[in-house]
């Protein structure tokens, strides 16, 4: 079977593939199932380009997200419809693979859920070349309990909690004398930014079937084109699977992934963000205990970070101007790429990279703590 | 006089145009005008060359300060400092004299019209008036926010610091004393990048804005290897005085940082590490002969503890690839500098 896709460039969405999203559920058993296809993905400035995407069952939309919760056993199947051998892995997931898979042919691999926190599925062959060429995805991990002993919830399992987490979540509550004065940080409360670069010579080269050495791949790929979800500038910037939105004391979660191969230096304006966690040398996630304020974070070839963007009253606005009563809400902020390369789409275009924005849409929450 | 927020990206129509090639171009009152305890003037400057190394100039661009009596009336590059304290209302009235600019006081958090982001409020054309008010104590750059991966490239940013309300000397209420202070500014150069014009590459012009290729590296506007010994990177201090050096990393490298001597890393972004504010986090030790990398646009404060014995230590920055991680230019993407104790 060879069968193609076309994907126009707003339409790649996130689907979500889930047997629960339930954040205490009982441990259960989850089925995922994936396919591997090949599909032509018009890029920001028109651009055609052949790309090897991870679908759902449904097949409606590439790269879904998958949501699991920590311990279930969870069975994906993988069936590969394209022309040349892939495989599957989650680095961080022991026994999440599922070895090399002839074309026609169909894997699957059954394990337990990893501890609570976000992790980077994808075709682990000839790497990094096919997870360049698009074979990637985020899996979510809700922890069984993510709660700290003063009651707040944390995206993370409760036993790898850090003294610093269980500060910074106690801290974000309806108490003027918290940090962070508003709601705790609730699971609804969140963005996937999930990075990634398009080599368009590389994805000729497997559009021509012609051989691809991972190694070479490391050295020579050239990305011209920098995504979120799948999404450039402009169209990322809109996209509501993108872009955060909230009022001032209605903190964020953001689950940061890079699948590409070059180093990104993410900037946010508005409000600095706190760092959460990152990747151990096994791929598991490790929970900082030295939670530090940051605007610009680096995101490493298959970096996962977990973020809190606090939504906070924007820091360095002066007293008597807030809140603003000329300039009208929402306040937008940019969050870009500020190795600048990253912003071009095809050479230049400037800001149709790597790039989005956020919205505080008032000063108060409507209704508090609903 | 009303402003007319449709006019720009605040309350105009968003469109694929207006983000990139057809961005906004207005001179708007500062709306919510507050009155400043500080102003600064910031002219767009646009023709400077710098002598490198191999013989060769290269062109900059950046903001000098037209009110200065001194150096900064003239500044080639980098723009000249921006100097405040914690709580101050300040003004910074962007002139941009010919095309189009802005200003992003970068790590800064003021409202949308006041954060220099042309597709989403506007592009200067003539003059506009900034309006900030910083919170937090520590380092920071402005830069021009317009087809940045050019502009910023082409030198338009200068260093931004906020002291506390003790002034210089402390780096935050409640952090480390400092008696001798240096503001590196790291940077990296391509030379085919500094012969395009203004707005090469918007609108759909392939001008390879993807490849950065630098053979030139910098520290505060003085290329490698005279860092070694330019005064205005080399740092001075005597036995046991206490040294920070605010580094902020203006390449589009990653920058990978050491120093020949124990280094405490006590604030990063403009926020200071074990703050009143911040129990959630704590200085950073970063002992000598081990590094730390930096990716663009990252602030680190190092304090270090000058040794008791005179002497000559060195940093080393080695401005390394986005994508393979090896040292830029064939290994010779370096800038090394001294801390000279005597």
């Amino acid at each position: 079977m060879n069968r193609r896709q076309f994907l126009t460039y707003g339409g790649a969405g996130a689907a979500v593939l889930s047997a629960s999203e339930e954040a205490y559920a009982q441990a259960t058993a989850t089925r995922i199932d994936l396919s591997v296809e090949p599909a032509d993905v018009e890029l920001i400035d028109g651009r055609v380009v052949y790309q090897l995407l991870f679908y759902g069952a449904a097949q409606s939309e590439p790269r879904p997200v998958i949501r699991v919760t920590e311990g279930d056993l969870v069975t994906v199947t993988l069936r590969n419809n394209a022309p040349e051998p892939h495989a599957f892995a989650i680095p961080g997931a022991p026994g999440a693979e599922i070895a090399a898979i002839a074309p026609g042919g169909r894997g699957e691999v059954t394990f337990r859920a990893p501890r609570g926190g976000t992790y980077l599925y994808l075709d682990p062959l000839n790497a990094p070349a096919h997870r360049l060429l698009g074979l990637h995805g985020a899996l979510i991990s809700t922890p069984r309990d993510g709660h700290t002993p003063g009651g707040a919830l944390t995206p993370f399992s409760a036993e790898t909690l850090t003294p610093a987490t269980r500060l910074l979540f106690d801290a974000m509550r309806d108490d003027p004398t918290a940090r962070f004065v508003g709601d705790p940080w609730r699971p609804a409360r969140e963005k996937i930014w999930l990075f990634a670069q398009i080599d368009p010579a590389l994805c000729e080269q497997a559009e021509l079937r012609r051989p691809i050495d991972g190694a070479a791949v490391q050295r020579t790929f050239a990305p011209r084109y920098f995504t979120i979800n799948g999404l450039s500038g402009f169209d990322s910037s809109e996209a509501e699977t993108v872009k955060p939105k909230g009022y001032v004391g209605q903190p964020l979660l953001i689950r940061n992934l890079n699948a590409g191969r070059n180093t990104h230096a993410p900037h946010i304006h508005g409000n600095h963000v706190l760092e959460l966690s990152g990747v151990g040398a096994d791929g598991s996630v490790v929970v900082r205990d030295n939670i530090i304020e940051r605007d610009t974070w680096i995101m490493r070839a298959l970096d996962r970070k977990d973020l809190i963007l606090p939504f906070e009253r924007p820091q360095d606005i002066p007293p008597g101007a807030w809140p603003p009563k000329e300039e009208p809400f929402p306040l937008r902020y940019a969050m870009h790429c500020h190795t600048e390369m990253s912003q071009t789409a095809g050479g230049g275009n400037y800001p149709q990279g790597l790039t989005t924005h956020w919205e505080l849409l008032g000063p108060t929450r409507p209704t508090a703590t609903s | 006089m009303a402003i007319d927020f449709t006019k720009t990206g605040v309350s105009g129509e968003q469109t694929f145009d207006s983000f990139g090639c057809n961005v906004w171009h207005v001179n708007p009152d500062t709306p919510d005008l507050v009155r400043p305890d500080i102003r600064f003037t910031r002219q767009v400057h646009d023709g400077a060359d710098v002598l490198m190394p191999d013989g060769r100039e290269v062109r900059f661009w950046s903001f000098s300060d037209p009110n200065a009596t001194n150096a900064d009336k003239d500044k080639p590059f980098p723009s000249p400092l921006i100097r405040v304290r914690q709580g101050q209302v300040v003004h910074t009235t962007l002139k941009s004299a010919k095309n189009t600019h802005t200003i992003h006081h970068h790590g800064m958090d003021p409202t949308t019209f006041n954060d220099g982001v042309g597709h989403l409020s506007f592009e200067v054309s003539g003059s506009y008036t900034y309006q900030w008010r910083p919170a937090n104590a520590g380092t920071y750059f402005y830069h021009c926010h317009k087809n940045t991966v050019l502009h910023f490239e082409m030198g338009m940013y200068g260093p931004l610091i906020v002291d506390p309300p003790e002034g210089p000397g402390t780096l935050f209420t409640g952090g480390p004393r400092y008696d001798v202070e240096a503001i590196w500014v790291a940077d990296d150069v391509d030379p085919v990048w500094h012969e395009y014009n203004h707005d090469a590459g918007l609108c759909g012009e392939d001008v390879a804005l993807d490849r950065f290729s630098p053979r030139y590296f910098m520290i505060s506007g003085v290329p490698a290897p005279r860092t070694l010994t330019d005064p205005r990177v080399i740092v001075r201090a005597k036995p046991r005085q206490k040294v920070l050096i605010r580094l902020i990393n203006g390449a589009y490298s990653v920058l990978r940082v050491a120093f020949d001597l124990d280094a405490t890393i006590v604030a990063v972004d403009g926020r200071g590490l074990g703050r009143a504010a911040s129990p959630w986090s704590r200085p950073i030790p970063l002992p000598r002969g081990t590094s730390v990398d930096m990716t663009s646009a990252q602030r680190f404060d190092f304090l270090i503890d000058a040794p008791a014995t005179p002497g000559t230590y060195g940093a080393r920055l080695e401005f390394r690839d986005w994508g393979t991680g090896e040292i830029h230019a064939g290994g010779r993407g370096v800038a090394e500098s001294r801390i000279i104790v005597a």
